[in-house]
């Protein structure tokens, strides 16, 4: 049982200031909200952040000023936020040091890192801003020593000569942070839908924390191993905590909390009404389970998915 | 009329999807269209998104495209990265199936969009927005629809950041920056028409205005002139097609 760790006691052990980090998930499905609001009641920061297709996720942790550098290609609550709000009031006033790549180009990365590769050859990027001008520029870049100095740069493809391609880097996670639907105590891990880049950024992470819809034991989850994503030495922590990705969707347990998901929106317009919000939400509880008492039982049952739909449906 | 500005937009993307196309679709509009379209015009189309739910066909509008209204009823529910070596490899084969739907803040006279900011500069925008996602990737190697609110500010003639390229600055300039020269923006669907790019010049023309819109309006509404000469009044959806599309998205998510 030696991966099996209190959500606090996982954010302190394997979270640190100013890791290299990355969550799963996408956008409004499967983020791993529950270890969001755990490190923001920690204290932690200065990370460095592949964010991929990022949500309310990163916007609070940006929002309170917890990213020392980001990697973007895309940050919204899709739906309900066109564009993540604290992340654009930051990034218009000047207080967020940020990168773009094509979410495609990130994805690939990612996966370049999970399968060890030395760098990432694509034809993407070409003919767009993208690749002509760089958010953070080789010179800051020197000075955050988890970012490599160059974006990109321009490779001749060894193949076909006379062919330009844009050579990515590889990044070198430190911490992943996945919310999965099953996990046992070794570390092994189902997961049920889409993976996203989750189990990339588990196998390429150095620290992952794996939280939990539900615990199973380790005989239990190789009955049928054919939902099983993560082998057990991917992980370092296995965290029980049901509706871990709450508001967010979770496939097979529950659908997005969209009420929850437009209070965020709505909050994150302004200063005030963002903090006022995590003071509710994140501050004012001890931990997860406070938090699911605030949100509430009978609210947490309705967004149950339903068999045949997938989704909080209303039956027909 | 005016009001239905959003199911015109809705009906002119649906009637756009051909026999057998797989059509990437994100979010907004072109989702409701591309769903009217699989239900009703062009049922052997399939559609796809950048999040890897390939083949998906809800039963209620999906907000996001990682949706659990998409995922729980696609045919493989892929990785991203399996996504993306699809999207490159429909080029490789040279493949005539794929088209992509892309939104963005802005678009310019050879159909180079940003979704990444309006106004300032890159580093000081006036108006920052999400990023690319997956629409560099799919302007870069597929033929594209793009999606664009008509107005003054979102029609620049000269885009200052291209997050996913078009014609770029015209017809040979796409192979000259390595992208794939047969591969393009094809249309721009809008609130008040429809602009197609010249074959020749690859510059943008108004095609083709909506019943309660005018070349006139449009131009007036377009940040730098283009050629109306072309400009037909395109079909508006009949009863049906409106019934059906309104059903698509009872809460009008999308449609406003």
């Amino acid at each position: 049982m030696g991966k099996v760790y209190t959500l606090s006691e996982a954010i302190s052990k394997f979270v640190h200031n100013g890791d290299h980090i990355c969550f799963g998930g996408f956008t409004t499905n499967r983020k791993p909200y529950a270890a969001v609001r755990e490190i923001l009641r920690q204290g932690l920061g200065d990370f460095i952040v592949e964010a991929g297709p990022a949500g309310g996720d990163w916007d609070m942790l940006i929002g309170e000023g917890r990213v020392k550098a980001y990697i973007n290609c895309y940050t919204a609550d899709s739906g309900v936020t066109n564009v993540s709000r604290r992340f654009r009031a930051a990034y218009e006033k000047g207080e967020l040091v940020m990168e773009d790549y094509s979410q495609d180009a990130l994805m690939l990365m990612l996966h370049a890192a999970s399968l060890g590769l030395p760098f990432l050859p694509v034809r993407l990027m070409q003919g767009s801003s993208l690749t002509d001008m760089w958010g953070i520029s080789k010179e800051v870049r020197k000075t955050i020593e988890k970012l490599p100095d160059d974006k990109f740069v321009y490779v001749d493809n060894p193949f076909n000569p006379g062919e330009k391609v844009v050579a990515l880097p590889v990044p070198q996670l430190d911490t992943a942070i996945i919310h999965v639907q099953k996990a046992s105590p070794d570390g092994t891990c189902v997961i049920e839908g889409d993976e996203f880049h989750d189990v990339d950024v588990a196998v390429a992470a150095k620290n992952v924390i794996v939280t939990c819809e539900e615990l199973i034991s380790n005989e239990e989850i190789r009955l049928d191993p054919t939902t099983n994503r993560i082998p057990p030495f991917c992980v370092a922590a296995v965290v029980h905590c049901p509706y871990g990705a709450h508001p967010s969707q979770c496939y097979g347990y529950y659908d997005y909390d969209n009420p929850m998901l437009k209070e965020y929106g709505a909050a994150s317009k302004t200063d005030e009404d963002f903090k006022a919000f995590l003071d509710k939400y994140v501050y004012g509880v001890k931990d997860h389970y406070e938090y699911l008492d605030k949100i509430g039982a009978s609210r947490l049952l309705k967004l149950k998915t339903v068999p045949g739909y997938g989704y909080a449906a209303t039956v027909k | 009329m005016s009001d239905m500005r959003s199911e015109m937009q809705a009906y002119t993307i649906a009637r756009m999807i051909e026999k057998n196309q797989v059509v990437i679709v994100g979010t907004g509009l072109p989702l409701i269209g591309a769903i009217m379209a699989k239900k009703v015009f062009q049922p052997s189309c399939t559609l796809i998104v950048e999040s890897g739910l390939m083949d998906f066909n809800p039963l209620e509008t999906p907000r996001s495209v990682s949706d659990l209204r998409s995922m729980s009823r696609c045919a493989v529910p892929c990785p991203p990265y399996r996504y993306l070596g699809f999207q490159a490899n429909e080029l490789l084969h040279n493949s005539k199936r794929l088209i992509g739907f892309i939104g963005g803040a802005a678009v310019d006279l050879y159909g180079n969009v940003s979704a990444t900011y309006i106004g300032g500069d890159y580093h000081h925008p006036k108006t920052r927005f999400p990023g690319s996602g997956g629409a560099n990737g799919i302007a870069s190697f597929v033929n594209t629809i793009i999606m664009m609110q008509h107005e003054k500010r979102r029609f620049v003639k000269k885009m200052p950041y291209i997050t996913s390229p078009g014609w770029l600055d015209g017809p040979q300039s796409r192979a000259g920056a390595g992208l794939p020269p047969n591969r393009g923006p094809m249309a721009v669907v809008t609130d008040l028409g429809v602009m197609r790019f010249d074959e020749q010049t690859k510059k943008m023309y108004l095609a083709g205005y909506y019943p309660f819109t005018t070349p006139e309006e449009i131009l007036a509404n377009t940040g730098f002139p283009v050629d109306v000469s072309r400009a037909e009044p395109l079909p508006p959806p009949d009863e049906e097609s409106i019934r059906i599309l309104r059903s698509i998205d009872p809460t009008r998510i999308f449609l406003k």
